[in-house]
Formats: C-alpha cells, sequence, structure tokens
C-alpha cells in the first residue's frame, strides 16, 4: 500500500472503523513507514485532545421546563387512574425530574413484581436530571471509598479507573427498591456511569449480565454478597469493558 | 391517559439526552439563544413522531432529529448566508488529503494538540465548517460508530470517513497557523 491510500484510511484505523483487510494493510503500511506512523499519532493525539478539552455545553437550567410547557399535554381521566398509584405520581404540579421519578416507580408498582433494572434506571435518570450526582464529589478513591462505607452494610470497590478511560467522579447514597445503595459516578467522555451496589449477604455469584432498556445500557452481576448494576448511555461493549474492570478491582 | 402516558414515555427517554442535545445544538447554532430555540422545536418534532421510533439507540434517533431542526433553522433564519451545506462539494473533495497534510513539521512534537487548552480548541472548532464539526461532535464527543453518524448527517459510511478525515486535517491546519501566529508574535 502507498502512503497517499494508506494517508486517508488513517483516520479510520484511528476510530477502528475500518474493515478487517484495510486495517491489516494499513497497519502493515504504518509499521514500515514513518512518515504515516507520525501522522496516525497526530491524529491520536488530536483525538485525544478533543475527547478531553472540548467544552461541552450542558442545556441551560430551564430548558428541560421550557419545553415540558410546550409539549402538548393532556390531562388524564382522573377514573382511569388505578387506585394504587398515590397522588404525588400525577404529572401536574410535579417537576420534570419528579414526573421522571414518577415513570420509574409507577412501572415497578404496576408490575406488581420487583424490578432493579428499572429501578436502577430510575435512579440513574434521577441523578442526573436533579443535579444530585455526587454527595462526596472527588476523583480520589480513597476518599469515596471510606465515605460510603461509614454509611452501608457494605463495602463496594472503589478504584479510579481513568488510565483506562472511565474516571471516578465521586460517590452517592442511594436507595434502589427501597434499599440503601451505594452508587459509585464514573464519567466515560461526556457521559455518566452510575455503579450501584447492594448487599446481597448469603447469595451465590453470578456472571454478568447485559441488558438494553429504555434507551440505556445496564450490565449486572453478583460477587462475593454485593449485587452490581452498572448503567450508562455509553455503548454497551463499553460497558461490559468497564464492569470487568470494576469486577477485577473487587 | 393514553397521551399521558405516552407524553411520560417521551420523557423518560428524550430528557436524559437534553444535555448530547444542546451540546450539539450550541456548537452547530455557535449560541446559546438560537441553541435552545433548535433544541426545542427539535424536542417538538421528536414527541410528534414518537411513535415512528423503531426501538435502537434514542439517543442517535433523537440527535438525527436535533440535526434536521438545525438545517430547518438555518433556511428560516438565515437565508441571506447559508452557514450549513449538507453535501457542499467544497467540503468532501477540495484538496486531496495529502495535500492537506502539507509539508512535515519540522518538530513534530510541538504541533501535537496536546498542548492546546480547552478555550483555544473551542475557538479553533468553531472556524471549521458545520459539516466538519458535526461529524467531529458526533464522534469524540458522542463516541458514536461510523454507520450511526452516517445515520444521523444523512450521508453514507465512506463519506463520513472522508469527512472525518478532513475534519482532522482542517482542524490540525487551523492549529498550525495558530502556533505560526503565535510564535510570530513572540508568545
Amino acid at each position: 500500500m502507498e502512503c497517499e491510500r494508506a494517508g486517508g484510511l488513517l483516520s479510520g484505523l484511528v476510530d477502528n472503523a475500518l474493515r478487517p483487510l484495510a486495517r491489516f494493510r494499513v497497519s502493515r503500511h504504518v509499521a514500515g513507514c514513518h512518515d504515516c506512523a507520525a501522522k496516525l499519532e497526530e491524529l491520536r493525539a488530536m483525538q485525544a485532545a478533543i475527547r478531553t478539552k472540548l467544552p461541552y455545553h450542558r442545556a441551560p437550567p430551564g430548558l428541560a421546563a421550557r419545553i415540558g410547557a410546550a409539549l402538548p399535554r393532556e390531562a388524564p381521566p382522573p377514573a382511569a387512574r388505578p387506585w394504587f398509584r398515590m397522588p404525588e405520581f400525577s404529572l401536574a404540579g410535579t417537576g420534570l425530574a419528579g414526573a421522571l421519578a414518577g415513570v420509574a416507580l409507577t412501572a415497578l408498582v404496576i408490575g406488581g413484581q420487583s424490578d432493579p433494572t428499572m429501578a436502577v434506571i430510575g435512579s440513574h435518570i434521577r441523578s442526573m436530571q436533579a443535579e444530585h450526582l455526587t454527595d462526596v464529589a472527588t476523583s480520589d478513591q480513597h476518599t469515596v471509598k471510606p465515605w460510603l462505607s461509614a454509611r452501608l452494610d457494605v463495602s463496594p470497590p472503589v478504584r479510579d479507573l481513568k488510565e483506562a478511560g472511565f474516571p471516578l467522579v465521586g460517590g452517592r447514597l442511594d436507595y434502589v427498591e427501597g434499599h440503601p445503595a451505594a452508587a459509585v459516578v464514573y464519567r466515560r467522555a461526556k457521559h455518566v456511569i452510575n455503579l450501584f451496589a447492594w448487599a446481597a449477604a448469603g447469595k451465590t455469584d453470578e456472571t454478568f449480565r447485559t441488558e438494553r432498556r429504555q434507551g440505556f445500557n445496564i450490565v449486572t452481576w453478583r460477587h462475593d454478597g454485593i449485587t452490581y448494576y452498572a448503567v450508562s448511555d455509553v455503548e454497551a461493549d463499553q460497558l461490559a469493558e468497564f464492569a470487568k474492570l470494576v469486577a477485577q478491582g473487587g | 391517559m393514553p397521551q399521558d402516558d405516552r407524553r411520560r414515555r417521551f420523557e423518560l427517554l428524550a430528557l436524559p439526552h437534553l444535555d448530547a442535545a444542546f451540546n450539539l445544538a450550541r456548537w452547530l447554532a455557535g449560541n446559546t439563544t438560537d441553541a435552545e430555540d433548535v433544541v426545542q422545536d427539535a424536542y417538538l418534532r421528536a414527541y410528534r413522531y414518537f411513535d415512528a421510533f423503531q426501538g435502537g439507540n434514542f439517543r442517535v434517533w433523537l440527535l438525527t432529529i436535533v440535526r434536521n431542526a438545525f438545517v430547518t433553522w438555518v433556511k428560516e433564519n438565515r437565508s441571506g448566508r447559508m452557514m450549513f451545506v449538507p453535501d457542499t462539494p467544497l467540503a468532501d473533495s477540495a484538496d486531496s488529503e495529502e495535500a492537506m497534510w502539507g509539508s512535515r513539521p519540522r518538530d513534530p512534537e510541538s504541533l501535537l494538540l496536546e498542548s492546546v487548552d480547552s478555550q483555544m480548541l473551542g475557538r479553533l472548532m468553531e472556524q471549521l465548517p458545520a459539516e466538519y464539526r458535526e461529524v467531529l461532535l458526533l464522534r469524540e464527543v458522542e463516541d458514536l460508530a461510523y454507520k450511526e453518524i452516517a445515520d444521523v448527517t444523512g450521508v453514507p459510511i465512506g463519506t463520513v470517513m472522508s469527512r472525518l478525515s478532513r475534519a482532522r486535517l482542517s482542524l490540525r491546519k487551523l492549529w498550525m497557523q495558530q502556533v505560526e501566529t503565535e510564535a510570530a508574535h513572540g508568545v
């Protein structure tokens, strides 16, 4: 392969988006071409710079409410309400975050049985909507772990996985289906990963199980008397990688 | 009741992606006020066409609508100066990539973007054509695959690949110019 042809594919190589044969040919060319190797290095550095340094514009406060007010609204007919649905689940008068919490809880109640996946998705969403992502915001694992241990009957592993692309953001005390749970918060690029952990004393270990629901990816497993749920909108394979890293640390 | 359920389901799916939607709109529109309008329009559209969502990645579906809302907004509000031409030949087939690389820098280390600060990177990004900005954002910030970027932008995967390549080379060129300017002014 010549430099000119390889040059156009370097970007695809950086993104790991080439078909196997093209990837093989470009990689082989780069291995023997100082010039193209330097270009590849530059592209990788640029990618890292954009991913870590490009300013991120979060939605201004009030935009969610403004959109909510603009959406067509129809009051639900009162007679259609199931008796067990509590009044505060009604949309009227609640903020959007409250409404979201209501959906998750309502789904649980109507389902009539325990659904921790929906519960952790609800907690994940609330953690981002209510600007209550962390109780203790620090990338220092030696701060987060004792803080959680002091408040819970479990002590989940807390590691800064920054090297692997999952920097630790902090920890939060949360509740999943009425039980206290640790929520360890990580980021992947601009996306939040909530790692929930709660006591499952006496239960047998379970290996990774992945799920996709409501637009979120979930990986769950159980190890050493602790149940884990990792929830995020990052891609499924990245979340699986994250789960493996966490489990290795435990 | 069905309307209320539909609305709740929509909010549950769509609101968690509000930051992603706004960030994309903000980078495309260039300012907060316009970005807010674009995002609000996109969310109303998404709600209207919510029944057409076939499952899959909701974020990709929503970002597609945000992007289309932006294109519409440009047509309606900036007819005088078209800033965004989705398939401009200029952007995709000007210089060869080899030419865009230019001569190899004498000191490659100094030109790596590793030393750029956030503010400068943002300014350089703003100078890129919108179709370059959007592929870079979808790839590096939203971490979408080429296929997903193709879905959002409505161009073939091959075009996504070449456009990303050119976007990166354009950004690199702007950065090199910046470095030279700073050197000339003794910064």
